[in-house]
């Protein structure tokens, strides 16, 4: 799982929120409830203090004492009830205590007499020294024509809080089971909702400059996720626009370009089969005709290189022995490279069967060697080497020569690309010869890559699709 | 011998008229498909020269009307198109041969002459150029009677240069013509093997029998 996964974090968020909101209302919840059963205990206690004190102590002159205390037991019984109440005179001293409730709660000689106090009416809570609490209501009466006393009417806070005990049990158990199941539920609906943006993800990835022509799925649900398939799709099929308007480009003009050329060139070439012309003369129409070579170079290989973009590579399609291709250009090349004291070695034995345009893939070998030797030094070597590796067939290009910063490595395939611009004069090409060794491998199905120490070499490697050997496929792809 | 050109460019058309007539041949130009259309059903021409995309009829259209009105007639296309099926398809249509602008003169004149089955096609035996001797059937050369060893290559490279003395031809026609293909890049072979070709029959000899005619190509001749 990806912690920075949108589905993560929102699950994240989601179940601390729930975690929060939960825990508040149960803190709520335990509070109120608190509170309201603590409030009813105390009002049912009070009720009792001034039933006793409007009922029995306010004629406590006529009745006696005695009578109040028989009264009390019997009407209260507070042992039974598990409740205290204790009468105390104005001198401090008691008229009546209750005993020790029957289920022994509380020790009814251990609460703390009232404080004085000036409202006639008030509650408390006393913890006993057993840990034990009462609620105690405390109630002055009056009684006709004598001295006041102050009734005490107590009871334990046992069941309040046996009641929040159970509430706290049920919040304890059933918030993380609600957390949990509304998060996974959460996660569940999300991964739902987040499926599209996964496909539309994994589609985007497919596409490339190559196959521009192709769109996101859309899936249609009214929601954020169709609009931004959608507009992803515009946005390719302005790219796809784009693309095509350069390639349409790149192809005109290398079309328009070749009738000119072809006027240059005849006229310059009649021109030097005239006699009368002095030998500087002839030499700088010479150097002039070079030119317009290279100019038709260039063009040939824009032309050659927007052909390839539009996917037009599979017009001679068949099988052949990329070893052999290998070996015979090797040998012409070899021719070229005696100039330079190169060594051209091949390490080309097993055949290694693959299918496409035998002349492209030629160019392909052409070009590499041709770069191999270019930027060599003299005395130095080039390695070309076919095999099957992975299941592919691979050739690979190596030389002894200045090698490619690590910087123009990831560059070398780029049109016009050139390691170092003050050479193009000197090697005489225009920075194309590998970008169309690129294209031609992508038209394959295949791939080159480059890996260079600089002052110690080069490698170029090519890889192709092996040829199947079922002869029914040959001539599709 | 006369040669109908359909081409819609002006200076391109009066470019190759000139280089055309200065061999010797007759030639008519036709600046549009429809004229050009006219013209070769109108005439007996030897040859048709037809650009591919002309205002009008297009030249395929052309060539596909002459082929059913006349199946004898040479073809040559020349195109700004060199993709293979264009080839194919025109050969289909009844081309005879095809040259991609921008082409080097000397080529199409090469073309030209091979469609009219004439000019530099020597059927001698034993070529002379000044006093170097080519036996074709034996493959032996040999200069002021010396007897000169070649490689194979390096014999059929001599044996077309000494077909058309003192023609000049491009590297990509010589190319094409030993090594039945051209690839960018490996043209600089017709360099070393020339090169290797002047140290056996041209360096023990002060006179110079190969010349390079910068920016064009290599001829060989007898005269300086």
């Amino acid at each position: 799982m990806n912690p920075r996964s949108i589905r993560f974090r929102l699950v994240v968020w989601y179940a601390g929120l729930l975690t929060a909101i939960f825990a508040l209302l149960g803190a709520l919840m335990y509070a109120r409830l608190k509170g309201f059963l603590e409030e009813n205990i105390v009002e049912a206690q009070s009720r009792r203090a001034r039933q006793i004190a409007e009922t029995l102590l306010v004629n406590v002159k006529q009745i006696g004492e005695p009578y109040v205390v028989r009264e009390v037991q019997s009407v209260y019984a507070p042992e039974l009830s598990g409740r205290f109440i204790r009468i105390t005179r104005v001198d401090g001293t008691e008229m009546y205590r209750s005993g020790p409730p029957n289920d022994q709660s509380f020790d009814p000689a251990e609460v703390e007499a009232a404080v004085p106090s000036t409202r006639r009416e008030f509650a408390r809570k006393q913890t006993l020294p057993d840990g034990h609490a009462l609620l105690i209501a405390t109630f002055r009466a009056v009684a006709n024509g004598g001295p006041p006393y102050v009734v005490e009417v107590g009871a334990p806070t046992g069941p309040v809080e046996a009641v929040l005990n159970r509430l706290l049990l049920l919040l304890g158990i059933g918030l993380p089971l609600v957390v949990v199941v509304a998060t996974g539920g959460g996660y569940f609906l999300i991964g739902r909702a987040l499926r599209p943006v996964d496909r539309i993800a994994g589609k985007a990835e497919m596409i490339t400059q190559h196959n521009l022509s192709e769109r996101l799925p859309v899936v249609h649900t009214g929601d954020e996720l169709e609009r931004l398939s959608v507009s992803l799709n515009r946005m390719i099929t302005h790219l796809d626009d784009a693309f095509q308007t350069s390639k349409r480009f790149v192809a005109d003009a290398s079309h328009e370009l070749r009738t000119p050329l072809t006027i240059l060139r005849g006229e310059l070439e009649h021109l030097v089969e005239e006699s009368s012309l002095a030998p500087e003369q002839r030499d700088r129409l010479g150097s002039l005709l070079e030119e317009v070579e290279r100019l038709s170079k260039i063009v040939e290989r824009l032309f050659a290189l927007s052909r390839l973009d539009a996917g037009e590579a599979q017009n001679e399609w068949m099988p052949f022995d990329l070893t052999a291709l290998a070996a015979e250009t090797a040998d012409q090349i070899a021719l070229l490279a005696e100039d330079k004291k190169i060594a051209v070695s091949c390490d080309a034995t097993a055949p290694v069967p693959v299918e496409g345009d035998r002349a492209r893939l030629k160019q392909v070998v052409v070009n590499l060697l041709d770069n191999a030797i270019k930027y060599t030094a003299d005395g130095g070597a080039v390695h070309l080497q076919t095999s099957i590796a992975n299941g592919q067939a691979v050739l690979e290009v190596t030389d002894t020569g200045i090698g490619i910063p690590p910087e123009a490595v990831a560059h070398v395939f780029d049109r016009f690309f050139r390691v170092d611009p003050t050479r193009s004069n000197e090697t005489g090409g225009a920075g194309l010869g590998l970008a169309i060794v690129k294209s031609i491998c992508s038209a394959h199905g295949g791939t080159v890559e480059a890996e260079s120490a600089v002052g110690r070499g080069s490698r170029f490697r090519v890889k192709l699709p092996i040829a199947k050997p079922n002869p029914d496929r040959i001539h599709h792809a | 011998m006369r040669i109908l050109l359909v081409e819609d460019d002006k200076k391109l058309a009066d470019m190759i008229a000139r280089g055309i007539k200065a061999e010797r041949f007759a030639l008519d130009v036709a600046l549009d498909g429809d004229s050009g259309w006219e013209m070769a059903s109108a005439c007996n021409y030897d040859l048709l020269i037809l650009d591919l995309l002309l205002p009008g009829l297009s030249g395929t259209e052309v060539m596909q009307r002459v082929r059913r009105q006349n199946q004898e007639l040479p073809i040559l296309i020349l195109t700004a198109r060199d993709a293979t099926e264009d080839k194919v398809r025109n050969f289909e249509a009844g081309a005879d041969d095809y040259l991609t602008k921008p082409f080097a003169f000397a080529e199409l004149l090469v073309r030209i002459k091979a469609l009219l089955r004439r000019g530099p096609v020597i059927r001698d035996s034993v070529l002379r150029v000044g006093d170097l001797e080519v036996q074709r059937l034996s493959q032996q050369v040999r200069r002021d009677g010396k007897r000169i060893d070649l490689t194979a290559k390096e014999y059929a490279l001599l044996e077309y240069l000494a077909c058309s003395p003192g023609r000049v031809f491009s590297r990509t026609m010589i190319i094409e013509h030993v090594w039945d293909q051209s690839f960018e890049g490996l043209t600089n072979i017709v360099d070393v093997h020339i090169r290797h070709l002047r140290s056996k029959l041209d360096d023990p000899f002060p006179k110079k029998l190969i010349h390079t005619v910068r920016g064009v190509g290599y001829s060989l001749s007898d005269e300086d």
